[in-house]
């Protein structure tokens, strides 16, 4: 077994490992942040496995989404520390098949599906970013601007959604009977 | 040899931030200064908040110092004097320090305190504001280089340095490594007036010495990204290259820490108010503009 192999088992079972402990711990921002480590373990398999470009885009990538996750739970829920002891497993007999069938496709899929010739010779990491960056302007270029146009209009469409109107017709004029104002300054962070 | 002198310019470097950082903000030049400082937070009570998160309280200072030091790993002082010449250094770079994110959230949220909590998420406000600020001129600089190697990026800018070829991505670089490292005037992470030291409030001992380190080396990383991506790296007319590279980085440094004291803080808000309508605007137009440079003016 070579070093590569080791190392890659070691990353696979890290990332399997953070994944249980997602639904393990009680706190929402430990959830979100042993997501976010699993994920990172994968980064690490693409590195193991000398998709040098990949592996460092997804830990990059993952660090900012899953901490932008945490903070949406924590605002979100009214026990984010979980000192309630609250449970992470929801309807539990749906999600086991749903998890059993997933995994069972995605072990069939990587057990009995083509993968074409097995590459012999892996490009070095400046020439895959080099081929990457044709890839991306040529034949796929067309679903790469779809999917960044769509995330876009999604985001633009929330936003616009969030954005409280700055002039809301006041319901109450009385003002001491209102327990609270709202103003719109843009929103501290 | 390399590597010893690597390891040793590294840690003088950390050190020369840390009395730099202590010269601006108490106008007293101590060389001996961050060396008291630690010795002084070694006899210091280590305490336990109550009800922390014992994980997170942990982690969160080593957390920054593993991601800082991580970024310098792609950093050249020299040719050949660099920890890792990755194809993706550049990228690299950011990923590492995308992590600073992570532990300052962990670090805030671990102890259980009010201060704390409000400057980690604070952090993330931040991020939010800088992030694209990072990466779009880095973009440029990779343009310009045609390549995310930061030995090949030096190297591009040997005709003309890149603050003189993109002078509008420097600027904007520069703001947003600041607020990356969270120097005034985007210190409101570990405000001190306002905060009582933010994510820091809580931590003591070995732990705040951890996170001063942390922090140290995280300035140093970005002074030193500043110098590799815009001021020609070691590029030098005579002498030692490493010399070179260790000048400019303390001089940026010094600049960063002493300039951005004379602004008075941002609030998060208008921050990020700045960033997305005046930064990201400019740094897409830096980024059409080297577009152009660089098919009609190769250099």
């Amino acid at each position: 077994m070579s070093v590569q192999v080791i190392f890659l088992l070691a990353f696979g079972l890290a990332a399997v490992w953070f994944g249980i402990v997602v639904f393990r711990t009680h706190s929402m921002v430990r959830s979100a942040l042993a997501l976010l480590f699993s994920q990172t373990a994968v980064g690490a398999m693409f590195l193991v496995m000398q998709a040098e470009f990949l592996g460092v885009l997804q830990i990059m990538m993952m660090a900012t989404e899953m901490s932008i996750m945490a903070i949406f739970m924590v605002m979100f829920m009214m026990d984010p520390g979980g000192l309630g002891e609250m449970d992470m497993k929801h309807q539990r007999k749906l999600s086991l098949w749903a998890g059993i069938i997933a995994f069972g496709g995605a072990s069939g899929l990587a057990l009995f599906g083509d993968w074409g010739p097995i590459a012999t010779q892996i490009p070095d990491a400046g020439e895959q970013v080099r081929l990457l960056g044709i890839e991306l302007l040529g034949r796929s270029m067309l679903i790469f601007e779809s999917a960044g146009l769509t995330i876009l209009t999604a985001m633009i469409a929330a936003t616009s959604i969030a954005v409280q109107p700055p002039h809301r017709p006041k319901e109450t004029p009385d003002k001491s009977k209102e327990p609270y104002q709202v103003h719109n300054h843009g929103g501290a962070a | 040899m390399s590597s010893f002198v690597l390891i040793a310019s590294l840690i003088f470097a950390t050190y020369g931030v840390a009395v730099i950082e202590e010269w601006v903000s108490t106008n007293r030049l101590r060389l001996a200064g961050p060396l008291i400082s630690t010795l002084r937070l070694l006899g210091q009570e280590n305490i336990l908040p109550r009800k922390s998160d014992r994980l997170f309280f942990e982690v969160g200072p080593v957390l920054l110092l593993i991601a800082a030091l991580l970024s310098l790993a792609v950093i050249p002082l020299a040719p050949g004097l660099i920890v890792t010449d990755l194809a993706t250094g550049a990228l690299f770079f950011n990923a590492a320090l995308a992590y600073v994110l992570v532990a300052m959230i962990m670090a805030g949220w671990g102890p259980d305190g009010a201060y704390g909590m409000i400057g980690g998420w604070r952090f993330l406000g931040q991020l939010i504001a800088y992030a694209m600020l990072v990466v779009m001129p880095i973009t440029t600089v990779a343009m310009r280089a045609e390549s995310l190697s930061t030995i090949d990026i030096v190297n591009s800018q040997e005709m003309l340095w890149n603050i003189a070829y993109q002078p509008l991505g420097f600027l904007l670089f520069l703001f947003a490594g600041m607020a990356m490292a969270f120097v005034p005037p985007f210190d409101l992470p570990v405000a001190s007036g306002e905060l009582a030291g933010g994510v820091e409030a809580e931590y003591t001992g070995v732990r705040l010495i951890i996170f001063r380190l942390g922090r140290m080396v995280l300035i140093l990383s970005v002074s030193s990204a500043i110098v590799v991506f815009y001021l020609g790296g070691w590029l030098g007319p005579f002498g030692p290259d490493w010399s070179w590279s260790m000048i400019k980085i303390l001089g940026v440094a010094a600049l960063m820490l002493s300039g951005g004291r004379m602004l008075p803080r941002i609030r998060e808000a208008t921050l990020l108010a700045w960033s997305w309508k005046l930064g990201i605007p400019l740094a897409l137009a830096n980024i059409f503009l080297v577009g152009v440079l660089v098919l009609v003016v190769p250099l």
